[in-house]
């Protein structure tokens, strides 16, 4: 199957900086792609060029229909940005009508009032904003600003669209509804997204690939299971926020199964990285179960002995620092820790599989 | 005292009964300066949106001589337009020194750098991304500045009203390049202004205040015509009242 978008080797270079480097990317049709990055990482640039909004210094993008970049004149831009829409961070809405707003798209195609009315209300209806397509924009409240903003560039049934963060300046419950609202309603009408977001929670709910930028490169693609559970580098773990990232070098192995000498302990974990490799560890909170004893039943290779030295939350879940000579997080239920009794200076035993440690190359790095 | 009062009856007078002079200098201010800001409308206007959306070499040199433009004393620029039309001048050829076409073109060199430079900056202020939005969603460079001028509509009618004030009420070059003529006893490039300028030369004080009356009432009414237009923006708002102020309830 060919690809619907692709990037090869894009670099944008500003007033002599480099702040995108895209070996390549591709988007497959009918799926959102979220890309997530700190700020500054070039989330935006990514997608001002794939708007045709921005020319870049270098490289080459081939759309859909086979165009590529390189060889369009003004016009062929401008027919293939027709075919997207793009949706920004503010709602960016025009001092009109909520109405005229919407069919701003539609007008700018050519198309008539009165078809362009009809098409802007059934957008509205799709997006429960029935009733305020006489409302003066500016007077909208900052959620409704959002989804108007959001009508006004899915009412001209764009093949791309383009989001550059348009929750981030919307509080916590009004996101999460829009959020889950613009999922399905994508997904129904099978338009292909490329989602720019910080936020990797979002991410993770919307997405169906997610393409990690930082420092204007793309570290890791991959589905949000893959990204979160096997992280590809240090930086990647590190803006996904993985707990117990553990420096270490694989001390002796065989049979799959190796053990690794990291700062303060030694853990086991599954891997084909041979004898010396520098790797960096990671065991994932929810991996880990906590015990009063060691002798406790189950084939888990890892049982480290420590005490609790911080209680906190994690989400719903509470979690557990130990200090195992390092320190190591482990995740558990609010029940399970009132059944336990846990309580800080705790001496517990932390256990987890050899095959629930990922294992980063260092030379990844 | 007395002769103020006098005047301001007398001008009652020229109004009330339709005085042919009054009215004939009225409509012909109201005319040259009507064309003379609809001319520098359609010059300043595009100038202003082109100066804030393209770069090229020698823009800061423009946006320089626009922001000077914007301060022309109308003397000088009397002087230049009288410079150029006379008899040897490198347009006198046309033969309009003298003419109401050589006001006109006078008045257009005062208005349209207030204008311009007013759409400049008012464009400039603009959040670039309003731009960068109304491409997205399809518009052509032209639709995009047409959406970006009628967002800032209130600034564009703030231009206008600077460049009608500033021509209705100047002297010197329309005293200069029009001459303050009567033909065949008719006043010809005769404007309220010039003819207030003769009028008290004249000793006519009187007359002089009954002109300046009519000029203050023709500013004032179409100046609060366009702060009316102006200030009724937004006019579905819902509108707050704090402490008996009606604020109007902007973006969240």
């Amino acid at each position: 199957m060919s690809d619907f978008l692709r990037l090869e080797r894009v670099e944008q270079w500003y007033q002599g900086r480099q702040v995108l480097a895209v070996e390549s990317l591709s988007l497959r049709e009918k799926e959102i792609m979220a890309v997530i990055g700190p700020n500054g990482s070039g989330k935006s640039t990514l997608l001002r060029l794939v708007h045709l909004l921005e020319a870049p210094t270098f490289g080459e993008i081939i759309y859909w229909d086979g165009s590529r970049l390189s060889g369009m004149d003004r016009k062929a831009r401008r027919n293939l940005r027709k075919q997207m829409a793009m949706v920004f961070q503010e709602p960016l809405l025009f001092r009109r009508s909520v109405g005229a707003n919407i069919a701003y798209g539609l007008r700018a195609r050519g198309i008539k009032r009165e078809e362009a009315r009809k098409r802007s209300m059934e957008m509205m209806e799709l997006l429960g904003l029935q009733g305020l397509e006489r409302r003066y924009a500016p007077t909208l409240s900052g959620g409704e600003a959002q989804k108007v903003s959001l009508a006004r560039a899915l009412a001209v049934r764009p093949r791309l669209l383009l989001l550059d963060e348009p929750f981030a300046s919307l509080d916590s419950p009004s996101r999460m509804a829009l959020r889950k609202e613009i999922t399905s309603l994508l997904r129904r009408l099978g338009t292909t997204a490329l989602y720019v977001t910080h936020d990797h929670h979002e991410a993770l709910e919307m997405a169906d690939r997610i393409a990690v930028l930082i420092d204007g490169e793309i570290q890791q693609v991959g589905k949000p299971v893959e990204i979160f559970g096997k992280p590809l580098n240090r930086k990647v773990a590190n803006f996904i926020g993985t707990e117990n990232l553990l420096e270490g070098v694989i001390v002796s192995g065989g049979e799959g199964t190796a053990r690794i000498q990291v700062e303060g302990g030694e853990i086991e974990a599954s891997t084909s990285l041979p004898l010396g490799s520098r790797v960096l560890a990671v065991v994932h909170p929810e991996e880990v179960v906590l015990s009063r004893e060691s002798a406790q039943a189950g084939s888990a290779r890892n049982r480290l002995r420590g005490e609790v030295v911080d209680i906190g939350m994690l989400g719903s879940m509470i979690k557990v620092t130990m200090d195992c000579g390092f320190p190591l997080v482990s995740c558990i239920t609010r029940s399970s820790l009132e059944e336990m009794g846990i309580e800080r200076g705790s001496e517990l035993v932390a256990i987890f599989k050899a095959t629930s440690v990922h294992l980063i190359p260092r030379e990844a790095d | 005292m007395g002769e103020i009062w006098r005047g301001i009856k007398e001008a009652m007078n020229l109004i009330v009964h339709l005085d042919p002079y009054v009215m004939k200098i009225t409509l012909f201010t109201l005319y040259v300066c009507a064309i003379a800001t609809l001319v520098g409308m359609a010059a300043g206007i595009p100038l202003g949106c082109w100066l804030a959306h393209s770069r090229f070499p020698g823009r800061k040199l423009i946006i320089a001589l626009v922001n000077t433009g914007m301060g022309l004393p109308p003397v000088v620029v009397g002087l230049f337009v009288y410079i150029f039309l006379r008899r040897q001048g490198p347009l006198g050829f046309l033969n309009w020194l003298y003419t109401p076409r050589a006001i006109i073109l006078a008045e257009i060199i005062l208005a349209m750098p207030l204008i311009a430079g007013i759409v400049l900056s008012a464009m400039q202020n603009t959040d670039p991304k309003l731009r960068l939005q109304s491409m997205s969603l399809g518009a052509s460079r032209f639709r995009s500045t047409l959406t970006l001028l009628a967002e800032n509509r209130v600034s564009v009618l703030t231009a206008v009203m600077a460049g009608f004030g500033a021509i209705v009420s100047e002297v010197g070059a329309a005293m200069m390049v029009g001459g303050n003529l009567l033909v065949r006893g008719q006043p010809y490039t005769r404007t309220l202004t010039t003819a207030i300028v003769l009028e008290v030369g004249k000793g006519e004080s009187v007359l002089a205040i009954a002109l300046g009356i009519i000029l203050l009432s023709i500013t004032l009414v179409l100046i609060l015509a366009m702060t009316w237009l102006q200030q009724s923006e937004g006019r579905a708002s819902p509108r707050a009242r704090i402490w008996g102020k009606r604020l109007r309830v902007e973006n969240e």
